[in-house]
């Protein structure tokens, strides 16, 4: 693609490259104050029991333990993350739902001590019945984890768009199809951290390896009781969060309370096994789905039905509800839909929102219906999904509105790139035993459209401001660079739109005192706080501009900032008396500027000499969307990826073990404004829809205790299993996103699994309804189906 | 997971090494390379410490604190932890592999997968130890875990522990009574149960003279290509006779029983006969019969003997090729 951009679209070195390979990068926990103390907490070892008693007394007699918390310190105040939703207190105050439910929190001068602290903690217990499986949990008899949740409903969507019984007389084809998915865990390489301390004016700061400080310090002030303004969170270097570090958690809520107990800076790290334990990642889905297609193939109708396991609170779960049935809204022309969603609480770590939110295991369940009512039609896969794409400037039945749409472009892309057509053709006649080949496409938000508490705030708001002494930048947001390269993303558009390098911006992000940001979940960063970066970086252009032009009377627009000097846009103009002026200012320095043109160094600093502080704002709020249906906001965006996958694998017919060959994607992302970080969200996503398409799944036994709470039994996707990726980036030029682009973080793993499902499928000749698709799944089925036809 | 509180040991002899086991009894530990024993060693955040409670209230349970008499703990080893361990990093002389002049192989006890992987002579001849030692864990792991601590943690999918049984490892212990040599299949009790003594340490472990008519595979099956712990392994060795018949023959299966399994009447089905396909086949299917698997999550006891059926067939079919047979 051609464009006049210096900076964007290339694929410029992350900012944060160096400092991450050298180790200089400073994470959570690598962090420390003097004073520091070390907390600890206990959890619940009982998956469902009323507490009788709670007795800290020898724990507190331990030398060297400082503070020992309970609910009586936290108080029993429910918070959460929907207002309508609270349903959790810092410390079980009358009952634990869960193992891993947090009890009490410990400060000790050492690590070993404050775990030695927690094992002296008596907890009486009264055992009460377990809902371990989400399938029943709503049936009746069943015990009750919350009084506000009856039949142990957390929530439920009941949706009717269109008229499916019109769609069903038109169908033809009409299919029912079933699946089920298990509990994930994100697997991010680092594990929860925080560290908090307190002033003396009580100004509470806490660093955390958080997804959404903004969220994160209201969720504080709140349950905390302490005044919204003397909390500030701060998010240093991470390690990942995908989902569950986008709430806030216990970890941080008991580590700031005992921090203004004691006064005292304390610092607490989770170990993976209480990342297993806290959860917050994906749900356990059970999917029904009935389609139906006319004889030419155009889809007539959808009828969904969804149970969520969500855990023992609720967590996000509320939108997880709601975004299973709306994003089936798109890529696919879909007048009538119903929609029956149903979300709940069992007594399993909460789940929450994790990458593709919501939306991954309906999304694998439709294309695999797809490719079914493709056989039966006779048709090839991919056209199928061609004649029902949709294309720009069309609404879903749910009233999304899809403004750029790169979605047949994608499609054909990876149909051609993956010899499509040769290899499928190849189906059914002669082709190497085991060998398959998978199409499957997505569709995902770039940005939810609303806050999770009721407000008009805005999203996000971006403060630019020049070095005063002139040359550098520094951009200020609270946007929460996770991994994902969002500060890449800001020092780029900046550095764009000033016609400065790289290297001459400085980003500082991810602190909620430098402003407002909803923060990195949704897929939302690059649409929202790239544009408020875009204008701040324009306003800064627009001051600095026109105190330059005040200085040699010619009109502001005829000047302009590009590779690092201002330049003329009319005749050319004489710098001298400024040039002058600056170089009287920096007798004795040697690296001066020479050059006929003025730098952007000598420029910014006529500036700030002329108007003071040079500083330049930029904010984003998305305009009013949305159906007036109940629940209408979620899956409300301003832009919507979308994207389309062919997965190729061998299956050992014997074994059942699956091997990747190739997985070749195309993601519409609008516009790159990096392109090996768009390409890096794709083979993320490919990694990690593998894994949860082949090995990933979280494993209870009957007390509710998880059997594989470390990653040696958690199986992820190693190196050594990772096919040949071949990314393709779809630029469909979003109007809504800056510089036409929109997101590519979730959307990327929509068509992960399906389409490594359709391959299995086409290598094997069974089905499995059952995620993770294991080997032995894989063998069980083969011999289903070769007794049948015995 | 938290580390408990130890002291580590680092004799310089073996003798030393030794002495000191016998000083500290049973608060000991021998720390090899440590990618069993520290795992082993840390102690899960959440613990079940529970007891009922006293007064005549069955119903109710209390959480315990740490020392406190009557305490379970159905997740921890049950093991006190240790209060020294004895490192043997500085025995330089445990870590030699040599090839003796009698053709027996020589692999000192604290030789690395890594350094097991990386011996032209035993790839060549003892394919299926090298192909244990390839299946470890990752490039990391190989790096530190040793085949004397793969043997001694005594666990049934130990995936160099099974082929080296095969391949009939005899092991060298010494205890400060002197040393003895036994054979591996008779070492594991239990797993995690050894006969080893407390003051014991294994120096090395031998495997006989190979004709020039042999061959052996060893196959790991898991759900990942690498940091995997077996769903089922299968070790074969085969000795072929001048007349292209099986002279002798070893099957030992891993991750389907309580130790590594010596499947003997796969054993006896081949021995004496022509290795052809149908031969295997039956041989797979005996050692299929001779698996003793259960269910646990990582797979079912259906699906294991299954497994040993087909992969006892391949391995089989590799190995009588290596042999230079036929199948
Ligand atoms: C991430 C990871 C992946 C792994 N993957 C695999 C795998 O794929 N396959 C597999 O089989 N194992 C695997 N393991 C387990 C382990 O790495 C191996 O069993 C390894 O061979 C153990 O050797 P070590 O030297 O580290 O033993 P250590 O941990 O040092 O010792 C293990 C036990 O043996 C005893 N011991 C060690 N040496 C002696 C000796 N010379 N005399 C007497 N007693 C001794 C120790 O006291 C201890 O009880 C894995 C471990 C990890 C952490």
């Amino acid at each position: 693609m051609s464009n006049d951009y210096r900076i964007l679209n290339t694929r410029a070195p992350r900012v944060d490259a160096v400092d991450k390979a050298t180790g200089r990068a400073q994470y959570t926990d690598d962090l420390s104050r003097p004073n520091m103390l070390y907390g600890a907490i206990l959890h619940s070892p009982l998956a469902h029991a009323r507490i009788l008693d709670i007795d800290t007394s020898r724990a507190e007699r331990l030398p060297g333990v400082v503070a020992v918390v309970t609910w009586r310190d936290a108080g029993t105040e429910p918070y959460g993350v929907s207002p309508a939703r609270y349903d959790e207190t810092i410390f079980c105050h009358d009952r634990v739902r869960y193992v891993g439910d947090e009890i009490a929190a410990v400060a000790a001068t050492d690590p070993d001590t404050a775990h030695e602290a927690v094992r002296r903690i008596k907890v009486d217990f009264e055992p009460l019945p377990l809902v371990l499986d989400g399938r029943h949990a709503m049936d009746d008899g069943q015990p009750q984890l919350h009084e506000q949740y009856e039949n142990n409903i957390c929530a439920q969507v009941h949706w009717r768009f269109g008229d499916v019984e019109q769609g069903r007389r038109e169908a033809s084809v009409i299919r029912t199809d079933t699946i089920s998915s298990k509990m994930q865990d994100a697997a991010f390489m680092e594990p929860q951290a925080v560290l908090a301390e307190v002033d003396a004016q009580r100004n509470l700061t806490m660093f955390s390896s958080t997804q959404a400080p903004h969220y994160v310090q209201r969720t504080l002030a709140m349950a905390l009781n302490h005044p919204l303004h003397k909390v500030r969170v701060v998010k240093p270097a991470m390690g990942g969060g995908f989902g569950p570090k986008a709430s806030c958690s216990t970890a941080e809520l008991a580590t700031c309370l005992l921090a203004l107990k004691t006064g005292r800076p304390v610092k607490f790290t989770f170990d993976r096994e209480q990342v297993f334990l806290h959860s917050r990642a994906r749900h356990q889905f059970l999917h029904t789905m009935t389609t139906g297609v006319r004889d030419d193939g155009t889809l007539a109708f959808l009828e969904h039905e969804c149970i969520l396991d969500g855990g023992a609170y609720a967590s996000f779960g509320i939108a997880t509800v709601y975004y299973a049935g709306s994003l089936l809204g798109g890529p696919y022309r879909l007048k009538n839909m119903n929609y029956d969603g149903y979300r709940v609480v069992t007594n399993k770590p909460a789940c929450g929102a994790q990458r593709g939110h919501g939306a991954v295991i309906a999304r694998a369940l439709f294309e695999i219906q797809l490719d079914r009512i493709a056989e039966e039609l006779e048709m090839d896969p991919i056209e199928l999904r061609l004649k029902n794409v949709m294309d720009a400037g069309e609404t879903t039945c749910n009233e999304l509105f899809v403004s750029s749409f790169g979605m047949r472009e994608a499609l054909e892309a990876v149909r051609d790139s993956a010899a499509w057509k040769k290899k499928r053709a190849l189906a059914g006649q002669t082709r190497a035993e085991g060998k398959g080949i998978g199409a499957a496409c997505g569709f995902f938000v770039s940005g939810a459209a609303y806050p999770i508490y009721r407000s008009k705030t805005y999203h996000c708001t971006v403060v630019t401001k020049v070095d005063e002494v002139g040359g550098g930048v520094v951009v200020q947001s609270g946007a929460a660079d996770i991994g994902q390269g969002s500060d890449t993303m800001l020092a780029m558009i900046t550095a764009e739109e000033l016609g400065v390098s790289l290297d001459d911006v400085r980003v500082q992000a991810g602190d909620s005192s430098l402003s407002v940001d909803l923060g990195s979940y949704s897929s939302r960063t690059t649409l929202m706080t790239g544009a408020a970066a875009r204008d701040a970086a324009r306003d800064v252009k627009r001051r600095i501009l026109s105190a330059v032009a005040g200085r040699i009377d010619v009109p502001p627009e005829t000047l302009d900032l590009k590779d690092g000097c201002v330049i003329s846009l009319a005749d050319p103009i004489d710098f001298s008396a400024l040039r002058d002026e600056y170089l009287k200012e920096h007798v004795g320095f040697s690296d001066l500027p020479d050059s006929p043109k003025l730098s952007f160094r000598e420029a910014s600093r006529i500036a700030f000499l002329e108007i003071g502080a040079v500083v330049g704002t930029g904010e984003y709020r998305p305009p009013k969307l949305g159906g007036s249906f109940k629940g209408a906001a979620v899956g409300t965006s301003p832009a919507f990826g979308c994207s389309a996958q062919v997965a190729e694998v061998s299956v050992d017919l014997e074994t059942g073990e699956v091997t990747v060959d190739r997985i070749t994607g195309a993601h519409d992302c609008g516009f790159a404004i990096n392109r090996t970080q768009v390409e890096g969200q794709m083979h993320g996503s490919m990694m990690m829809g593998m894994g949860e398409a082949l090995m990933e799944q979280v494993i209870y036994d009957e007390h509710g205790r998880i059997l594989n709470r470390n990653l040696a039994e958690y199986k992820i996707p190693t190196s050594l299993d990772m096919p040949q990726l071949d990314a393709l980036i779809v630029e469909s030029n979003e109007p809504h996103g800056p510089y036409g682009a929109k997101e590519v973080g979730e959307g990327a793993i929509m068509p992960v699994i399906p389409s490594i499902l359709n391959a299995i499928h086409d290598a094997t000749g069974v089905r499995i309804n059952e995620l993770p698709v294991t080997p032995e799944r894989i063998v069980r089925a083969l011999r289903r189906k070769s007794v049948c036809a015995k | 997971m938290t580390l408990p509180r130890f002291d580590v040991l680092v004799p310089e002899t073996v003798e030393q090494a030794c002495s000191l086991l016998a000083e500290h009894g049973g608060g000991a530990r021998v720390l090899a390379g440590g990618t069993d024993l520290l795992v082993d060693l840390k102690r899960p955040i959440v613990q079940e410490r529970l007891i009922e409670a006293g007064g005549g209230d069955p119903g109710r349970f209390t959480t315990l604190g740490d020392g406190e008499p009557g305490a379970i703990d159905p997740w921890g080893s049950g093991d006190p932890p240790p209060d020294v361990l004895i490192s043997l990093h500085k025995l330089a002389g445990l870590k030699r592999i040599e090839v003796l002049d009698d053709g027996r192989l020589r692999v000192g006890a604290l030789a690395t997968a890594r350094e097991i992987q990386r011996v032209p002579e035993i790839r060549d001849r003892w394919t299926a130890l090298a192909e244990g030692a390839d299946s470890l864990g990752s490039p990391l792991v190989r790096a530190r875990g040793t085949i004397g601590g793969n043997i001694c943690n005594a666990r049934p999918a130990a995936d160099i522990t099974v082929p080296a049984i095969c391949l009939g490892a005899q092991l060298e212990l010494q205890s400060p009574d002197g040393s003895r040599t036994l054979p591996g299949e008779q070492f594991i009790l239990a797993p995690g149960v050894t006969v080893i003594e407390p003051a014991e340490i294994l120096t090395a472990v031998t495997f006989p003279a190979l004709s020039a008519r042999t061959g052996s595979a060893y196959y790991k099956l898991g759900q990942r290509k690498a940091l995997e712990i077996s769903v089922v392994g299968v070790a074969v060795y085969v000795e072929l006779a001048g007349d292209d018949t099986v002279q002798a023959a070893c099957v030992t299966l891993g991750a389907v029983g309580p130790t590594p399994l010596a499947a003997r009447s796969a054993a006896e089905v081949l021995a004496g006969g022509k290795p052809t396909g149908e031969l295997l086949a039956r041989a797979a299917r005996a050692a299929a019969a001779d698996a003793t698997p259960i269910d646990d999550h990582r797979g079912t006891a259906e699906y294991r003997r299954l497994m040993v059926e087909m992969l006892t067939r391949r391995t089989l079919e590799l190995a009588v090729e290596r042999a230079g047979g036929r199948s």
